[in-house]
């Protein structure tokens, strides 16, 4: 346990000697800065329009959680897409070209020890990346009462999802020694897994339920309906296990093949 | 302290090393020679357990690397080809580093430190970060984090490559003053280099081990008989035919006539035989003044050469059959 914190504060403290920490943190609060803020004035103008019909506004039901959050929340899976294959890309891919992975394999450390520090690293960076964003329904509680229950739940998703994003970034980072090509096949997967929700619309009833099960957007949108089910828990909470997993067998490849 | 045997790997189809055996004593400097390509990495990297062989057994203080790598690597110090470090971080911060993943604790941590970086000559790079040290600088680094846990086993590849001479003067005067305390392991292109640090040499061609022995021994054995300069004030013809009539010589050839009278020539003499008084015998008795006599000592790139290109004969024979 002792040796996968080790492994993590190397990483971590690598994220933070390198421009990368602070560029992905700058980017991440800025553009969500730009969704919160978008979203909040139209909250204000449908609020405005809506005092003219009280029956509309029965219907809609609309309350500034999920009006002002709700799209804030659900646009980190559109910037995860792009931000994380470039967090995780460097975590093996650097270490094979710079062969320090000879070293730290052969420092007595165990194969999962140096993958789950790895993880470990990538999921604090992201739980920093969260905690920066909370500023946004405190800004909310300031003006209006927040429904806290959608929120931790939104949270919940919001970690599960990034977590998730970030085991198939390490997977891909594990598969070469050229960080471009981690980033792209992290990309590419993500992209993929998010696509899979159109090609259900055209698939027959079976294949259609299946494609839209597999798709990783679509699982983030029950939390911040203050929903947790526990089929999108189990399925984000596979997804890190399976990548994980890959990526253990990625490395032992590696080793095999020298 | 390390038995290596039988030990062979595969690249897909192709052989990396071939059944590769041999032995380190406790407290003996061995060096692993080769030309490039023949397995000395391979070897190296499968002793520190960082890739499996496929057949054959390594075992580093009594433990099996492939069966308890962890025991195995506690014990041990390694020093890869390149070099790779961690170039964003501090000298300070990599040792402390090393020093935590090898399970050293905050008490001995310090020490252990402290001792490196003043045995490495770090003390005045030691806050200062990697990637903008010399490459000198960065070598002591390497061998500082190999030696942080003061392994019984220390395993170097080519610890010497690319550093200029005064650097690779520093570098084996360290390596040299761990010598007794410490199993050491280490490649190297530099013949001198051999001569001057290891006890004992494994020549390792295409593979499989060409040679084992002392440096002295290996010398002996690739030569397939002696040579003796005898330079004389004399007769050509009657020198020769005399010392040909010396035991143990097996020809004389007359190399130059030389300027005025002074005669020079190669006498091949069987190897263990010593005789170079006879010839000096010889030569007053076939009426010449001895000028000069020696025994041509064999160059250790010579000794390299032949070992390599006797295997490589061999190698062909055999296919030939």
């Amino acid at each position: 346990m002792y040796n996968i914190w080790l492994i993590c504060r190397r990483e971590l403290s690598s994220f933070f000697f390198s421009p990368i920490a602070y560029v992905i943190l700058a980017a991440w609060t800025l553009l969500l800065g730009v969704f919160y803020s978008g979203s909040f004035l139209n909250y204000a103008v449908i609020s405005m329009q809506i005092m003219r019909n009280p029956q509309a506004a029965a219907r809609l039901n609309l309350t500034p959680t999920s009006a002002i959050l709700g799209p804030v929340f659900s646009s980190t899976t559109i910037i995860l897409l792009f931000m994380i294959p470039l967090l995780t890309m460097r975590l093996f891919s650097e270490e094979k070209k710079q062969g320090t992975m000879e070293l730290i394999l052969t420092y007595p450390l165990r194969d999962i020890e140096v993958l789950l520090g790895k993880y470990l690293s990538a999921v604090l960076m992201y739980i920093i990346m969260l905690a920066l964003t909370f500023i946004y329904p405190a800004i909310l509680a300031a003006f209006v009462s927040v429904d806290w229950g959608v929120v931790g739940a939104s949270y919940l998703g919001m970690f599960l999802m990034g977590c998730a994003f970030m085991a198939v970034g390490i997977f891909a980072s594990s598969l070469t020694s050229n960080q471009i090509v981690a980033a792209m096949v992290a990309f590419m997967v993500l992209l993929a897994s998010f696509v899979l929700d159109f090609l259900s619309v055209s698939s027959g009833p079976f294949v259609s339920e299946l494609l839209r099960h597999l798709s990783l957007g679509l699982h983030l949108r029950s939390f911040i309906q203050g929903v947790i089910d526990t089929r999108d828990v189990i399925f984000l909470v596979n997804v890190n296990i399976l990548c994980l997993f890959l990526a253990m067998r990625s490395l032992e490849y590696y080793k095999w093949r020298g | 302290m390390i038995e290596v045997e039988g030990l062979t790997k595969f690249y897909g189809n192709l052989p990396g090393i071939q059944d590769v055996t041999f032995k380190v004593n406790e407290g003996e400097i061995l060096g692993f020679l080769g030309p490039n390509g023949a397995g000395k990495s391979t070897t190296m990297r499968i002793l520190t357990g960082y890739m499996p062989p496929t057949s054959g057994t390594v075992r580093v203080a009594g433990f099996d690397v492939t069966k308890d790598p962890l025991e195995v690597q506690k014990r041990l110090g390694y020093l890869p080809e390149n070099n790779p470090l961690y170039l964003e971080m501090t000298v300070l911060a990599y040792l402390n580093f090393v020093a935590s993943v090898k399970g050293m604790r905050s008490g001995d941590k310090s020490a252990a430190m402290e001792r490196v970086v003043a045995g490495c000559g770090l003390k005045n790079v030691a806050s200062r970060i990697i990637g903008h040290l010399s490459k000198g600088y960065r070598q002591r680094v390497g061998l500082a984090q190999a030696l942080i846990n003061d392994p019984p086993v220390l395993i170097m590849d080519e610890p010497t490559s690319g550093l200029d001479p005064a650097q690779i003067i520093e570098i084996r005067d360290l390596i040299r003053e761990l010598k007794g305390n410490h199993t050491i392991i280490l490649s190297t292109h530099i013949l001198p280099e051999v001569n001057v640090i290891c006890d004992r040499v494994v020549v390792i061609h295409q593979g499989r081990v060409a040679a084992e022995g002392s440096l002295d021994a290996l010398a002996t054995d690739a030569q397939e008989f002696v040579v003796i300069r005898v330079s004389a004030l004399g007769d050509a013809e009657a020198l020769s035919s005399v010392l040909s009539t010396v035991g143990g010589v097996r020809a004389v050839n007359l190399k130059d006539a030389g300027s005025g009278s002074e005669v020079h020539l190669e006498v091949q003499v069987e190897k263990g035989d010593d005789v170079r008084a006879d010839l000096a015998g010889a030569v007053s008795a076939a009426g010449g003044r001895l000028t000069e006599l020696y025994q041509e000592r064999i160059t250790l790139e010579d000794t390299f050469v032949k070992i390599i290109g006797g295997e490589q004969r061999r190698g062909e024979e055999a296919a030939h059959v």
